[in-house]
């Protein structure tokens, strides 16, 4: 240890702190700075970016001995007595923060730019921006927020901030930030790692070399015995099975008997420190007798003669885990009344979620029994998971959501680490943390699955789609995840947004030795959906067809049933692809362009949340608590989940809505399993349209109450009162209440309301076994146009452009929408080109942010952001989905514009160069 | 053995960091930027127990010219080799070469010298401890294979500095400073085409500076293999100079455990340089792109350079 002496955003500070201790340790650590965030640790995400004597630097591989004497600026630092910077407001206003993870590195890195570059072009900021990643937000509204800061301080455009100011207060469709968006932009948001929970054990785990193999000894003694480790647990004793899904249910939170992939999670050693926890476990020596692996699909689909399964519970000599299949209509009738058909193979590698946090959580029991502070999407089946595997009532689990930095789907399982940090705390009484590395997190996984399909797509001469038939394939490692229902969506999901009479699939889903696969944004039916795109598409040009023309002529029409029960509502589909035709310039544009330059374009649709929940019971689907006291706030308690998409500042904006009554006076607290109700959790796209209903449905129950007491203390009838701009008022002003006013004579002689709203799905879809795949009480719909280059010498693709359009039935919060949309068109980029979960031998090879290919700011090119507006008869204020369904349509939108640019046709994913050249060249060959 | 503990030295002059040097010999190492070695000892690549700091060395800060040659200290910044007026109009594909190099941020810390010397790298090689573990260690971290070729002998970890094989390419000499007194050598003599010792220095010695010829360069060029704009480690360099004799010289980068060059005459047979730098190249299957792609990117990169140098140059 050396002494520091150090100056943080102008105090002064003296540590002691380790040689080799780098300087966002010392800030998070010893300073107590959690706002600078740590995401990979090895200088490949920016999100601990800070500045140091004025200069910007990654302060997670800065050494903090070279900072003796040094002036560093974090984010904490900017904001003077709760006064946002600059540069912060406009990240605020925005629409540049969702998750907020990034944000504190974006925005230290952003001001050192804008410092030295008073005048930076777009594709200056992007350059500059290049090295931090924003998994959220597509970039664009980043690059907003410093273009405008920049042009603020050189003193131009003050004048449009006025004009916005006269905008109506509190109404739906206002674009606002999130309510939580200073917080973040100021460093004070506190995701799961920034608890620091006095006492507190640190947990590092050993973990599988091999993907398959038997555990025949586990040798803790050693490690025990180092100084400061307090707890080593091995898997006997948690040996309760669990699963996201009840029908599936085949992981513990350890390896028990056998290792089922290399990184599973074979003991875990508490330690005072986590550098101790981590030396101990190099000493935890397990010995191993290998087993068969099976790696590939082919493995896994085959007979394996005499060699172990994966899983002892599959029912044949195999590792299949699931087989869904489901027929409609006649496809046999369908294929003879086809003119063209086109059939192609596809191939689509594994892709990660690739959120900026890493997972983490802290767990401790008192008196009211576990506590859990936990990034994740679904506190409530974390919940019940605890209360099965740990065996304590579901009465003494808490799960605490904190802010969470990006989930995608990636934290939408209750986790190994969640379960076993429990159990240690429980263990040794003390308050156990864990954080996991950007390695771990990629182990962990449960992203898209590696799949491969044929699919036959059949139309008449004239366009019309006859018959669709899938035989799908996917690799889910080795546990279930969500497995099951992905193997539905994969199939069921495409019998819209074109109406299909014969249409039917067969999915294979296989367990192989390798980190399990799980949901990830768009669910089950991203590679289905390109692979259906792309046929379109051929059957197009062999009919000589505009792809638009044929689209439009095939798309369902709004308020009708698909062939498998599909109650379709409201419908945006055709204006969304005539949108980005338009603005594309299609028609001049498309086929007409020099070789190597191409136009694309794609449609999409996707569930507005799963009709049915996970686990078959009574509750409501979501249930929202208001409670307003004598000073007029309402506090909106939901059990949903706000993981950076904004569902909290929806909950607000639905409240507020129903009352009249501006943000100011709504306090949301969400997703604590013990102060609120249950919400089933952010997954299938369901929070808006569920927990949205559950609140809007709990507000106006509250204005039932308020107009009741209003009514019969001014004696008037209930029906002629509103409720607008933060007032209670008759149309002839005869009463004319301010909104405290009403809530006087509401809590008179009463005390504080409180009132529930809830919402139950309708009964829907047929009664066939399978039925209730992909049932959703409503859909949403849209379109994609890209625009790429293609070098015909390298086979790289470039992508110039893309246009975007989604139903999203209402936008509540236009910043928002478009926030979720071109975050999920930048996630669809990534998996169109350059993202992709490569193994050697069953071990993921790039599992850093180096390595694994997300684009960056400067390959992300300009997105065109079209909210498309239908008003959904069941939605809350007619909003539905956006966060997830906008990925579909954009990565066949680049494949078809690859095939627009050089006329190949790409059939794997990521679309590589080489991929590309190869096909290239063989056209010319074909063509001599 | 005697036990080492963790040290973080900070010399001001370079004749106390060689002592520091001396001192801790064996288990230490300089730490220009940090930017590299930093992250490979936070993956367990790097034993080095003993960190000697030399960011704060004044004398290898600067960026100085005489008559023949440009001085580029080691420690000059990679952000602050891009900004400079005498490197822009001499040495665009240098300004490249730098720019290229991971992100912004990373450059205002990353240096000249630690790009030079940055460590080769290998997809079987740059990961954690439990990784190398998992996948048997290979030839670079003591292990008996090589895990990409599944050969015994040869180490095929990637030379990845972006701005090396433009230096080389403009005859640039390394001018080194170790226990022994300074030397100055040409900067290709410094690697040895061995991946698991990829440089040839003498002991506790260090790089100071850069010299770089001013008068016998006319052309120079840069192009760079990756799958993103930025942050990405080289798939393929290739920097190209042309003298005012019009002999080409050219440096492979990320292709090989050392640069790759291959001289010519700008006047001579294209093809016949194109054969030989793909032949000279020792690509393996250890990199994002696959070996087959890299080898072709060879002679697509060299020939749109020669095609870049027919257009603007002649």
């Amino acid at each position: 240890m050396k002494p520091l002496h150090i100056t943080i955003n102008g105090s002064r500070y003296d540590f002691l702190v380790g040689e080799h201790e780098m300087l966002s340790v010392v800030l998070r650590e010893r300073a107590g700075l959690t706002g600078t965030k740590i995401g990979c640790s090895q200088g490949s995400c920016g999100a601990c970016t800070v500045l140091v004597d004025n200069e910007a630097v990654l302060s997670c591989i800065t050494p903090a001995l070279r900072c003796e004497n040094s002036n560093v600026t974090t984010i904490e630092g900017l904001a003077s007595c709760g006064t946002l910077h600059g540069l912060q407001e406009k990240f605020v206003k925005n629409g540049a923060i969702q998750c907020g993870f990034c944000t504190p590195g974006m925005v230290m890195t952003a001001l050192d730019f804008v410092s030295n570059n008073h005048s930076p072009s777009p594709e200056g900021i992007k350059e500059a921006l290049s090295g931090n990643v924003c998994r959220c937000t597509g970039y664009k509204k980043i690059i907003n927020a410093v273009a405008e800061y920049a042009m603020e301080k050189r003193g131009e455009e003050k004048e449009k901030e006025k004009e916005k100011e006269k905008e109506k207060e509190n109404t739906v469709g206002k674009p606002r930030p999130y309510i939580e968006a200073a917080k973040k932009a100021m460093g004070a948001a506190a995701y799961a790692d920034d608890y620091k929970i006095a006492n507190a054990l640190h947990v590092k785990f050993v973990r599988s070399i091999y993907p398959h193999a038997r555990i025949e000894n586990i040798e803790t003694g050693e490690a025990m015995k180092m100084a400061g480790v307090r707890y080593i647990a091995t898997g006997r004793e948690l040996p309760v099975k669990f699963g996201v899904l009840p029908i599936s249910q085949d992981e513990t939170a350890m390896a028990i008997e056998k290792v089922r992939y290399a990184g599973e999670i074979v003991a875990a050693v508490a330690a005072d420190t986590a550098e101790l926890a981590a030396e101990a476990c190099t000493h935890v020596k397990v010995k191993y007798a290998p087993l068969r692996e099976y790696l590939t699909i082919d493995d896994s689909l085959n007979d394996i003669g005499k060699d172990e399964k994966i899983h002892e519970h599959v029912k044949f000599n195999n590792n299949v885990h699931k087989k869904a299949e489901l027929r409609f209509g006649d496809q046999q009738q369908g294929l003879s009344e086809s003119e063209v058909v086109s059939s192609m193979s596809f191939e689509m590698e594994g892709v990660s979620h690739g959120f900026t946090e890493p997972h983490a959580a802290t767990a401790w029991w008192d008196e009211n029994g576990l506590t859990i502070i936990t990034a994740t999407q679904v506190t409530h089946y974390l919940h019940r998971t605890l209360s099965k595997t740990l065996g304590v009532p579901l009465s003494r689990v808490r799960v605490i959501k904190p802010y969470v930095g990006g989930g995608f789907g990636g934290k939408s399982d209750p986790f190994p680490h969640e379960i076993i940090i429990s159990h240690i705390a429980r263990q040794t009484g003390r308050p156990v943390r864990v954080c996991l590395s950007r390695e771990e997190v990629f182990l962990t996984n449960h992203g898209r699955h590696p799949s491969r399909m044929t699919i036959k797509l059949g139309a008449s001469g004239d366009g019309l789609l006859k018959v669709l038939d899938a035989d799908i394939a996917i690799d889910g490692g080795a546990y279930s995840s969500f497995g099951v229902v992905t193997s539905y969506y994969n199939g069921v999901l495409l019998q819209a947004p074109y109406k299909l009479d014969n249409f039917g699939f067969r999915t294979f889903r296989v367990y192989t030795n390798k980190p399990q696969c799980g949901a990830m944004r768009g669910h089950g039916a991203v590679n289905s959906r390109f692979a259906v795109e792309s046929l379109i598409d051929d059957i197009a040009h062999r009919i000589k067809m505009d792809p638009v023309e044929l689209r439009e002529k095939n798309l369902l029409d709004s308020h009708t049933l698909t062939v498998g029960q599909y109650r379709i509502t409201s419908n945006g589909s055709r204006e969304s692809v005539r949108k980005v035709a338009e603005q594309s310039g299609w028609k001049n544009r498309h086929g007409k362009m020099e070789y190597g330059h191409g136009l694309g374009i794609a449609c999409g649709f996707f569930i507005s949340g799963s009709a049915l929940p996970i686990i078959r019971n009574e509750l409501p689907q979501s249930c929202v608590h208001l409670k307003v006291d004598f000073d007029g706030r309402v506090l909106v308690t939901s059990g949903a989940n706000d993981i950076g998409q904004g569902s909290d500042t929806m909950l607000a904006i639905i409240v507020g809505e129903v009352l009249g009554v501006s943000l100011e006076n709504i306090f949301v607290m969400a997703a604590d399993t013990l102060l609120t109700p249950v919400d089933l959790g952010s997954y299938s796209s369901r929070v808006t349209f569920m927990a949205g209903n559950a609140a809007k449905n709990a507000a106006d129950n509250l204005r039932l109450e308020i107009a009741d007491a209003v009514s019969k203390r001014k004696n008037i009838a209930v029906q002629e009162l509103n409720f607008s701009d933060n007032r209670v008022f008759s149309n002839d002003k005869s009463v004319d209440l301010s909104w405290n006013e009403s809530i006087d004579i509401l809590t008179a002689g009463r005390g504080a309301v409180s009132v529930s709203g809830k919402y139950i799905s309708p009964r829907l879809g047929g009664d066939f076994k399978g039925s209730g795949a992909g049932l959703s009480p409503s859909y949403s719909f849209g379109a994609c146009a890209a625009e790429v280059k293609v070098n015909p010498e390298t086979g790289h693709v470039t992508l110039l452009n893309v246009w975007g359009a989604h139903d999203c039935g209402k936008a509540l919060n236009p910043l928002a929408v478009e926030g979720q949309l071109e975050g999920s068109w930048h996630m669809g980029m990534g998996q169109a080109l350059s993202e992709e979960m490569k193994y050697h031998k069953g071990l993921l090879l790039n599992n850093s942010f180096l390595e694994y290919k997300i684009p960056t700011s400067l390959d992300t090119p300009d997105i065109r952001t079209n909210i498309i507006e239908t008003i959904d008869p069941e939605g809350p204020f007619g909003a539905k989905e956006c966060g997830e369904g906008a990925l579909h349509p954009v990565i066949p939108a680049i494949a078809n514009a690859v095939y627009d640019a050089a006329g190949v046709r790409v059939t794997k994913l990521p679309i590589r160069a080489e991929h590309v050249l190869a096909l290239i060249k063989s056209k010319k060959k074909i063509a001599v | 053995m005697k036990e080492v503990k963790k040290k973080y030295l900070q010399p001001s002059s370079v004749s106390e960091a060689i002592s520091m040097a001396r001192q801790y010999s064996g288990t230490s190492r300089y730490l220009a930027g940090g930017t590299d070695v930093v992250v490979n000892k936070f993956m367990g690549n790097d034993p080095a127990e003993c960190l000697i700091d030399i960011s704060k060395i004044i004398e290898l800060r600067s960026i100085s010219e005489n008559e023949s040659h440009l001085r580029i200290g080691s420690m000059v910044r990679l952000s602050e080799l891009e900004q400079n007026t005498v490197v822009k109009d001499n040495f665009p594909a240098l300004c490249s070469a730098a720019r290229a190099v991971a992100s912004p941020v990373i450059r205002k810390t990353a240096t000249i010298g630690g790009n030079v010397l940055c460590e080769n790298r290998c997809n079987f090689y740059n990961q954690g401890e439990w990784w190398r573990e998992a996948a048997g260690y290979c030839l670079k971290c003591d292990g008996d294979i090589c895990i990409a070729t599944g050969g015994k002998k040869n180490c095929f970890s990637k030379f990845v500095s972006d701005t090396a094989p433009v230096f080389i390419s403009l005859n640039a000499m390394a001018e080194t400073e170790g226990p022994g007194g300074k030397t100055i050598v040409p900067l290709e003599e410094i690697y040895t085409g061995n991946g698991l010792n990829p440089r040839n220095f003498p002991e506790n010695s260090m790089l100071c500076a850069i010299l770089l010829p001013l008068k016998e360069n006319k052309i120079n060029l840069f192009r760079k293999l990756r799958p993103r704009l930025a942050v990405d480690f080289t798939s393929l360099t290739v920097a190209l100079s042309v003298n005012r004799e019009g002999d080409i010289k050219i440096v492979l980068g990320g292709v090989d455990p050392g640069p790759v060059i291959i001289e010519g005459k700008f006047a001579g047979s294209k093809e016949e340089i194109i054969k030989n730098a793909v032949k000279k190249a020792r690509i393996v299957n250890n990199d994002y792109y696959p070996r087959e792609y890299r080898k072709e990117m060879i002679g697509v990169f060299l020939t749109e350079m020669f095609g870049e140098i027919e257009n603007n140059y002649r």
